[in-house]
C-alpha cells in the first residue's frame, strides 16, 4: 500500500483522480505465464459422440489428459488454434457429463480431479492495483477466463451428476482439495468467485466428512481478515454459503456454532470494507437469531459495542441491521435490551448526518416495531423524549423536522399522559438550567465587584497621589473587564465564596493588605 | 391580583361568554352527522383537534394558543356549513390565527412551515385567505374568553392568600386536563366557566383540600352557576379524565402520516430488502437433499457428531498419532 498522508485521507479528491489518471487499460491478470518448452500443438480428437460406447470412456480420458495442457492468455496472438482445441474439448466434456449416465466410473475420478487441479489451481497473481477499492474500481478479471470457466463449469456439473460417488470422490477431493479451493476465493474476479461459492457449497453438503474442516478454514480466513490483513475478496461469497449453512442448523445449537457467532460474526462488523459483504453479513446473523433466539441479547449487545463512531456510513447500515433483527425479534428478548438499544438509538435520531437520522427515524414506519414500543411505551418514550423534542427545534434538515414531527405524533398518540408528563418535565428542567446558568453570571458578577472593591480599598492606604493613579487604574479594570464578560464557569456549580475581607475604613491600620 | 378584583374579573368575564360559546343548533348538526356522510361529523371534528394538539405542540404553541384555535374552530364549524374536504385548511387557519394573536412576538411559524409539517395539500396563499374568512365571520379580533380565562382566574382565587399551593395545585396539570377535555366535541357546549370550574372541583377533589373546595363554592356563588349544571359537566370531566390518565394506549392509525425521506435513504431501504439467498439450505448432520441414495456412506449423521468433536482438531494430527489416541 502507498503511504498516504493524513490530509490526503480526509480530502476525498486526490486519491480517486489521481488512479483515474493513472489507469489508462483495461487490466488483465493471469498466474498462468507458462512458456512451453516446446509449443506443442494440440491435435483434434474425435467427438465423443461419434465414437462406439466401448471406445468412450478411453476417448473420454485421452481428452481430459489433453486439457492438462494450460496456455498463456497474456499474449493474445499466440497457439490460437491450439486453445480453440482445448475450448471445444472442454465445452465438449462438459456436455458430455451433463447428458450421458454410467460416464462416471471409479478410474473416471482422478482423472477428471488432477484435470481440474491442474487448470484452475494456481497461485494468484497480487494485485496489479494495490489501492483497488472495490466499490469504485473495475476489478481485474482472470486474462484465461475463456479456459477456466469451462474448468469450474465441468467440476459443477461433475459434483451434480446423479451418478456422482462421495465416498470415491473422497479420495481425490480431500482435505487439500478443499484448502486450494478456498485460497481460489481471494480472486479479484467476481465470476470466477460465483462458480467457487457453488462448487463450494455442493462439495459442503454431499462431503460430510469435510464440513468440520471447511468450517473450522473459513473460521481462520475471516479471522485473519479482521485481525490482520483486512483484505481477502471473497468474504461474501463465504457468507452466502454459510448463511446457507446456519440455516440449516439442527437445535439446539451447538456451542462451537455460537462461538461463530460471537467471536466471529460480530467482530467482523468492524472491518472497513463492511459495504462489500454487509447484507450477507446481516443474513447470517438474522438466521442465527431465528434459530436461537436467546441470543438476541449477546448480538445486540455485541453490536452496540461495536457502534461505529466517526463512519456514517456504517452507522446507516447498522441500522439497517438493527431494523432487521427488530423484525424478528421476541417480545420478551425486546425488553431485555430496549434500554441500551434505545439509548443509542435516541442518539442516531439527534445526529448531524441527515440519513442516519433518518434511517433511525424511520424505524417508526415499522408496524411491527411501533408494537413492540407501544407495549414498553414507558421505558421507551422516556428515553426518546429528550432528543426528539430537542431536534425538532435545532436540527438543519426540514425532511427530518418532518419525520421527527411524524414520530412525536406517533408517542403522543400512543400515549398522551405521559406525554405530557415529560414535556412538562423536560421544560422544567430547561427551565431550571437557565435558572442556573442565570445564578453563574450573577456569582461572577458579584464576585467582579468584590474584586474592585477590595483593590480599591487596598491602594486607599497610600498617598493620595496614588490613591488618583489607583482610582484611574480601578476605572481601566472596570472597563476592560466589562468587555471581556465573566469567564465561562462551566464547572464548579457548588463554588465556595470565599469572602473577601471586609472594606476597612481608610482610617484603619496601616498596610496588612 | 386581590380577591376583590379577581371576582370582579371573574364576573366581567362571565357576562362576557355568552358570545363565544358555538351555536349550540351548529353543534347539534355535527353532533348528528353520521361519519362520512355529506357535513363534518363529530369524529372529524374530534380527528381535526388532535391533529391540531399535535401540532401546537410540536410547534411549542402555549396552551393559550391551542385552545384558542378550538375556540374558533367549533364557533366557525357550528356557523357554517364547511365541507369536510376544507376541514384541515380551516382548521390550520384558526391554529395560525391563534398563534399570531396570543404570542405575537413568540417563534413563529409562518404558514409555510405550518403546511409542510402538517402534511396538508394547500397552499399559504389558500391559508391567509380561509384566515380572512374566519376572522370576517367570527368577528374575531385579538382574544376570546375560554375557559382558560377563566381556569387561570379560578386558580388564582383557588390559590387564595397561601401562593405556596402552587405545587399542590398545579396549573400546568390543569391546563393539560383541559386540552384533553377540548379534544372530546361534547365539551363544546358547555359555557366556559363552569366546564373550567368543574375541572378544577375534579382536581381539588383529588387532591383533597378542604379549604380550596370552600373557596370554589364560594366562586360558584358568586357566579350564580346551577348545581344541576356544575354536575353534569363534572360527571362528563370525571370520564372523560379517567380515559385520558389510563395507561392503555390507542394504536394510532399511522397510515395517514406521510413518511419522506431523501433519495439515498429510499434507495438503500429498496435495496436492503430484497436480500434473499440463492443458495439453498444445507441441513446440518444429514444429507444434501439433491443427493441421492448412497449405501456405502453408512457414518450418516454420527460422523457430523463425531466430526465436530474430533475431526477438528483431528484435522491437524497426522494420521499415524490419531490412531495412538
Amino acid at each position: 500500500m502507498s503511504a498516504i498522508s493524513a490530509s490526503e485521507k480526509v480530502d476525498g479528491f486526490t486519491r480517486k483522480s489521481m488512479r483515474k489518471a493513472q489507469k489508462q487499460r483495461k487490466s488483465q491478470g493471469s498466474s498462468q505465464f507458462r512458456t512451453q518448452s516446446a509449443l506443442v500443438e494440440l491435435s483434434p480428437l474425435p467427438q465423443l459422440k461419434d465414437v462406439p460406447s466401448t471406445e468412450q470412456q478411453e476417448l473420454f480420458t485421452q481428452k481430459l489428459q489433453q486439457c492438462c495442457m494450460l496456455f498463456d492468455f497474456m499474449d493474445s496472438v499466440i497457439d490460437l488454434k491450439s486453445k480453440e482445441i482445448k475450448r471445444a474439448t472442454l465445452n465438449e466434456l462438459v456436455e458430455y457429463v451433463s447428458t450421458n449416465r454410467g460416464v462416471l466410473v471409479e478410474t473416471a475420478y482422478p482423472e477428471i480431479t488432477s484435470m481440474i487441479c491442474t487448470n484452475i489451481f494456481r497461485t494468484l497473481p497480487p494485485s496489479d492495483n494495490p489501492d483497488f477499492d472495490p466499490e469504485e474500481d473495475e476489478p481485474t478479471l482472470e486474462a484465461s477466463w475463456p479456459h477456466i470457466q469451462l474448468v469450474y463449469e465441468f467440476l459443477l456439473r461433475f459434483l451434480e451428476n446423479p451418478d456422482f460417488q462421495p465416498s470415491i470422490a473422497k479420495r481425490y477431493i480431500d482435505q487439500k482439495f478443499v484448502l486450494q479451493l478456498l485460497e481460489l476465493f481471494d480472486s479479484e474476479d467476481p465470476r470466477e468467485r460465483d462458480f467457487l461459492k457453488t462448487i463450494l457449497h455442493r462439495i459442503y453438503g454431499k462431503f460430510l466428512g469435510l464440513r468440520a474442516f471447511i468450517r473450522k478454514q473459513i473460521n481462520n480466513i475471516f479471522l485473519r481478515f479482521i485481525y490482520e490483513t483486512d483484505h481477502f475478496n471473497g468474504v461474501a461469497e463465504l457468507l452466502e454459503i454459510l448463511g446457507s449453512i446456519i440455516n440449516g442448523f439442527a437445535l439446539p445449537l451447538k456451542a462451537e456454532h455460537k462461538q461463530f457467532l460471537m467471536k466471529v460474526l460480530i467482530p467482523m462488523h468492524t472491518a472497513k470494507g463492511l459495504a462489500l459483504f454487509h447484507a450477507q453479513l446481516a443474513y447470517c446473523v438474522v438466521q442465527f437469531l431465528e434459530k436461537d433466539p436467546a441470543l438476541t441479547e449477546p448480538v445486540i449487545r455485541g453490536l452496540l459495542k461495536f457502534w461505529p463512531k466517526t463512519c456514517s456510513q456504517k452507522e446507516v447500515m447498522y441500522l439497517g441491521e438493527i431494523e432487521e433483527i427488530l423484525d424478528v425479534i421476541e417480545p420478551t428478548q425486546f425488553k431485555k435490551i430496549e434500554e441500551p438499544l434505545f439509548k443509542q438509538i435516541s442518539r442516531c435520531v439527534a445526529n448531524p448526518h441527515f440519513q442516519v437520522a433518518e434511517r433511525a427515524l424511520y424505524f417508526w414506519n415499522n408496524e411491527y416495531i411501533l408494537s413492540l414500543i407501544e407495549e414498553n411505551i414507558d421505558q421507551v418514550l422516556p428515553i426518546m423524549f429528550g432528543s426528539l423534542y430537542r431536534i425538532s427545534k435545532e436540527h438543519w434538515n426540514p425532511t427530518i423536522i418532518s419525520l421527527v414531527y411524524n414520530v412525536l405524533k406517533t408517542l403522543m398518540e400512543m400515549n398522551s399522559t405521559l406525554f405530557d408528563e415529560l414535556t412538562a418535565s423536560y421544560k422544567a428542567d430547561r427551565q431550571r438550567e437557565k435558572k442556573k446558568e442565570q445564578e453563574r453570571e450573577e456569582l461572577w458578577e458579584k464576585l467582579d465587584e468584590l474584586q474592585i472593591s477590595h483593590s480599591g480599598l487596598a491602594h486607599s492606604n497610600s498617598h493620595m497621589l496614588h490613591n488618583a493613579n489607583a482610582n484611574n487604574n480601578n476605572v481601566n479594570n472596570n472597563n476592560n473587564r466589562g468587555g471581556g464578560g465573566p469567564p465561562d464557569a462551566a464547572q464548579n456549580e457548588d463554588m465556595e465564596v470565599d469572602a473577601p475581607a471586609p472594606p476597612v475604613p481608610a482610617e484603619g491600620p496601616p498596610g496588612l493588605y | 391580583m386581590d380577591a376583590f378584583k379577581l371576582m370582579k374579573e371573574l364576573r366581567a368575564n362571565y357576562e362576557q361568554e355568552g358570545y363565544y360559546i358555538p351555536k349550540e343548533t351548529g353543534l347539534n348538526l355535527i353532533e348528528s352527522t353520521e361519519q362520512n356522510g355529506a357535513g363534518i361529523s363529530a369524529k372529524c371534528r374530534d380527528a381535526q383537534v388532535e391533529d391540531l394538539w399535535g401540532l401546537s405542540s410540536f410547534f411549542g404553541y402555549s396552551t393559550q394558543t391551542f385552545v384558542l384555535a378550538v375556540n374558533l374552530l367549533d364557533r366557525f364549524l357550528a356557523l357554517m356549513r364547511v365541507q369536510p374536504k376544507h376541514l384541515s385548511c380551516v382548521g390550520l387557519s384558526c391554529l395560525h390565527l391563534a398563534a399570531q394573536r396570543s404570542a405575537p412576538d413568540a417563534t413563529l411559524s409562518s404558514g409555510h412551515e405550518l403546511i409542510r409539517i402538517g402534511q396538508r395539500r394547500f397552499t399559504a396563499s389558500d391559508l391567509s385567505r380561509m384566515e380572512k374568512i374566519v376572522a370576517e365571520k367570527l368577528h374575531f379580533t385579538s382574544s376570546a374568553v375560554t375557559p382558560l380565562t377563566f381556569l387561570h382566574l379560578y386558580h388564582q382565587v383557588a390559590l387564595g392568600q397561601s401562593p405556596s399551593r402552587k405545587e399542590v395545585l398545579s396549573l400546568e396539570k390543569l391546563e393539560a386536563q383541559l386540552k384533553a377535555c377540548l379534544r372530546c366535541m361534547s365539551f363544546s357546549k358547555a359555557k366556559p366557566s363552569v366546564l373550567a370550574l368543574a375541572l378544577l372541583r375534579h382536581e381539588i377533589k383529588a387532591i383533597q383540600s378542604e379549604d380550596m373546595w370552600e373557596m370554589t363554592c364560594h366562586v360558584q356563588r358568586h357566579l350564580k352557576i346551577a348545581d344541576a349544571e356544575l354536575q353534569c359537566w363534572a360527571e362528563r370531566v370525571a370520564r372523560c379524565l379517567s380515559d385520558y390518565a389510563s395507561p392503555r394506549c390507542s394504536r394510532p392509525n399511522h397510515k395517514k402520516l406521510l413518511w419522506v425521506v431523501s433519495r439515498r435513504t429510499a434507495q438503500n431501504l429498496q435495496s436492503s430488502s430484497c436480500s434473499v439467498p440463492d443458495l439453498p439450505t444445507i441441513p446440518e448432520g444429514g444429507w444434501d437433499p439433491s443427493q441421492s441414495e448412497d449405501s456405502s456412506e453408512d457414518l450418516s449423521s454420527g460422523e457430523e457428531s463425531l466430526s465436530s468433536s474430533l475431526e477438528g482438531e483431528g484435522a491437524y494430527f497426522p494420521l499415524h498419532l490419531r490412531r495412538r489416541r
